[in-house]
């Protein structure tokens, strides 16, 4: 069984494309269920974020499942396959875990370290659950994710810091001022990165905020847009008096604030902190006035150092945190490699419980004569010395470190104990509690559950998976 | 027996350190639980010491420093708790573990003398140690807002930018917690007052009693910081001294109060060595 992702993401497709193929217009539960009838893969999820829509599914053959999925995308959005074909990316086991890992960080994100996206996976895993579509394969993908995610998230400081202009400026108001509902904002000039930053505090719950500008028009007009107050520029100084953070970005050539300016409006203020924030080339303020008791002022080269530092930051961190992405990936192909000697192991357990009992039968008149005590005795004794000569080889199978070895070892077990599919094949899966009782004794639960008579709905492709291998 | 609470606030401070260093949740958390073990500890050992000398252990100035950190622990834990905010450990689990050294190593519990066991005199130093341990917890406040204020207006944002809250709110803990020293301060005085009254009613010729006036450092030392206090409490309604100023005379306050109880209560005072 493989793990199979096929996807387009932000890297790989226009913003025209990614809108044809996304899922949420016709709803990925819809898109989901529709995979998941297809024979080609056994278990399916879907993934769709306004900048990605990537698939997941296990399938026991990826080639033909790869083919079978790009058709049904192309069916599914009616887009043609030449269309969608050159932004595809396409990976498989180890590879496409590590993907959904760093999607899950936030690694493969537009804006490095963004929360919501590990939310996101965990809506399209929720999905697919309803849909009953996930089985042990991306069960285990997905969990697996989610603390890779989480990991990323407290172990990196990948996630921290303002990485825009505007949204440093807001950070900082918070830093002073606290929450931000109760403050009143001023911004001179009626420009657009005002109106960027006014916007950004807006979203904070400011509910005081004053506009002014040279041209009353151009204040009234974008006090408009933002549900602001447009006050005349005469008015100026007196707005200033009542503000906590004021936004400069005017035109003007000259600072149109001079350090005697701001005493001016600092004295009647009573130390009230006053957070300037000056966005204008040439600068609005006069950089003096940072010198006043209880002003900070902020000229965008001082916010732009700020972001620069945390894009530098998260950069920095982005190798850590592909470190713990990579300790995931490595713990999860390791669980995927020894999935991979199940139908081995399986048969090999079949052919020695067939052996076991054919003896048992061969001396069931010898035995006869023996108390039924001593019959359960050497029944029971003879199960054991077979668990206990299977023990080893078991995990040493699962424990080997790649596929081409695994693959070696499998072949030569086949044909060492013959465990081709008339031999080894469903003779014992005739739900015998005996077997059963032997399967509870292995370490690993996923291969406990799979070798149980009254298995999931994964049973099926486990039963598949034995006879192929 | 106080060494006990000393290695566990230790610890305590470690792991607050360790926390402020790296941040991470699940240190501030382990240092919170190691606290919290700490100061019940200690609860069992001043409930012993209370039980076998038949009153708490406040009457000689080294019980008191015992209480006091109790007090302060108990004042933080509670602080933490409702703030939800783990950055000021780093400043007062360190003021735990030193003073806690001295009870730890000068163990000096010994019955009160009999002209103290009044309920005015009990009163009188729980007040007072109440005091002071809000008095330390607005100190500390005071100076992680000194160094977010020069973060800021240095425009280099970095260790306390990334784990102090805002200006704001350290403002408003800071008066809340100097309000509520400056009320505990004014009921201790008072009640002290009160009680030197009573007592040279009883023991007149009690040299120490004798000595209880305001020219006595102890007291006098004590008006001093009740005058620094309210003139905080003053400044900020009146002439709008918050924030920095209110840090920086929270932080003189407590200089002079810890002087007070520590270096003043063992080597100068006449009238408080009972």
């Amino acid at each position: 069984m493989h793990l199979l992702l096929v996807g387009v993401s932000h890297r790989t497709a226009p913003i025209e494309l990614r809108e044809r193929i996304d899922f949420s217009t016709r709803g990925v539960d819809a898109a989901v269920a529709a995979l998941a009838g297809r024979p080609t893969n056994s278990e399916a999820a879907v993934l769709s974020t306004c900048n990605r829509a990537e698939i997941y599914l296990a399938a026991p053959d990826p080639d033909t499942a790869r083919e079978d999925v790009i058709a049904f995308l192309c069916e599914f959005h009616g887009v043609e396959a030449s269309e969608v074909a050159p932004h595809l990316y396409e990976k498989q086991d180890g590879e496409a875990a590590r993907h959904l890992f760093r999607v899950a960080a936030g690694l493969d994100s537009l804006v490095v370290g963004e929360p919501q996206i590990l939310g996101q996976v965990k809506d399209a895993y929720s999905v697919a659950s309803a849909q009953q579509s996930v089985g042990p394969l991306l069960n285990k993908l997905f969990h697996a994710s989610f603390l890779a995610g989480k990991r990323v998230r407290s172990e990196t400081s990948l996630g921290e810091g303002a990485v825009s202009v505007s949204y440093a400026a807001v950070s900082l108001a918070r830093k002073i001022f606290g929450t931000l509902t109760q403050r009143t904002v001023v911004v001179v000039g009626a420009g657009e990165m005002g109106k960027l930053t006014a916007l950004h505090l807006k979203a904070q719950g400011i509910r005081r905020m004053l506009i002014a500008s040279r041209t009353m028009s151009h204040a009234m007009a974008l006090a408009e847009t933002i549900e602001a107050t447009a006050v005349p520029w005469e008015q100026l100084s007196a707005a200033l008096g009542e503000a906590d953070i004021v936004i400069t970005a005017t035109g003007a050539n000259l600072p149109i604030l001079v350090r005697a300016d701001v005493t001016a409006i600092m004295k009647p203020r009573r130390n009230r902190p006053l957070f300037i924030i000056d966005i204008a080339v040439p600068r609005d303020v006069d950089p003096a006035a940072g010198e006043l008791d209880q002003v900070f002022l902020y000229n965008i080269d001082d916010l732009q150092a700020i972001v620069q530092e945390n894009l530098t930051r998260r950069a920095a961190e982005m190798t850590r945190a592909d470190r713990i992405v990579g300790e995931e990936v490595d713990r999860f192909a390791a669980w995927l490699r020894s999935r991979g000697a199940i139908p081995t192991v399986v048969a090999l357990r079949q052919r020695f419980e067939t052996i076991r009992r054919a003896e048992l039968e061969r001396l069931q008149h010898k035995l006869a004569g023996l108390p039924l005590e001593a019959q359960k005795r050497v029944d029971e004794v003879t199960r054991l010395i077979v668990e206990k000569l299977l023990l080893t080889p078991t995990e040493q199978m699962k424990a080997l470190p790649d596929t081409e070895t695994m693959a070696a070892y499998s072949d030569a077990l086949t044909r060492l104990f013959s465990l081709t599919s008339d031999n080894g094949g469903p003779a014992p899966r005739d739900s015998n509690p005996a077997e059963a009782g032997s399967g509870a004794g292995q370490p690993d639960p996923a291969e406990a559950g799979s070798r149980a008579p009254h298995g999931g709905p994964e049973q099926a492709s486990d039963a598949n998976g034995a006879k192929s291998g | 027996m106080n060494g006990i609470p000393l290695v566990v606030y230790a610890i305590a401070a470690g792991a607050y350190g360790v926390f402020f260093a790296t941040g991470r949740a699940a240190v501030g958390r382990l240092a919170s639980a190691v606290l919290a073990a700490g100061a019940l500890a200690h609860t069992f050992l001043i409930g012993m010491q209370t039980m076998a000398i038949g009153h708490a252990p406040i009457a000689d100035t080294t019980s008191a420093i015992s209480t006091f950190v109790w007090l302060l622990a108990l004042a933080y834990l509670y602080t933490e708790m409702t703030t939800e905010e783990r950055a000021m450990g780093v400043f007062i689990v360190p003021l735990l573990v030193a003073l806690q050294v001295i009870p730890a190593i000068r163990p000096g519990l010994e019955r009160r003398a009999p002209i103290l066991e009044s309920p005015w005199f009990a009163l009188h130093v729980s007040s007072l140690l109440f005091a002071y341990a809000s008095f330390a917890l607005a100190c500390v406040i005071g100076i992680t807002y000194v160094l977010l204020f020069k973060e800021i207006k240095a425009k280099h944002l970095g260790f306390f930018y990334k784990r102090l809250p805002s200006l704001q709110r350290l403002d408003a803990m800071n008066v809340r917690a100097v309000t509520i020293g400056w009320i505990f301060l004014t009921i201790g005085v008072g009640v002290g007052v009160i009680w030197t009254a009573q007592a040279r009613a009883d023991a007149v010729l009690d040299p120490r009693l004798r000595a209880m006036s305001i020219l006595d450092p102890k007291i006098a030392v004590a008006v001093l910081s009740w005058a620094i206090y309210s003139f905080q409490l003053y400044a900020r309604r009146a002439i709008g001294w918050s924030g920095r100023r209110a840090a920086w005379l929270s932080t003189v306050g407590f200089a002079i109060v810890l002087v007070n109880f520590v270096a003043v209560g063992y080597f100068l005072t006449k009238s408080h060595n009972f």
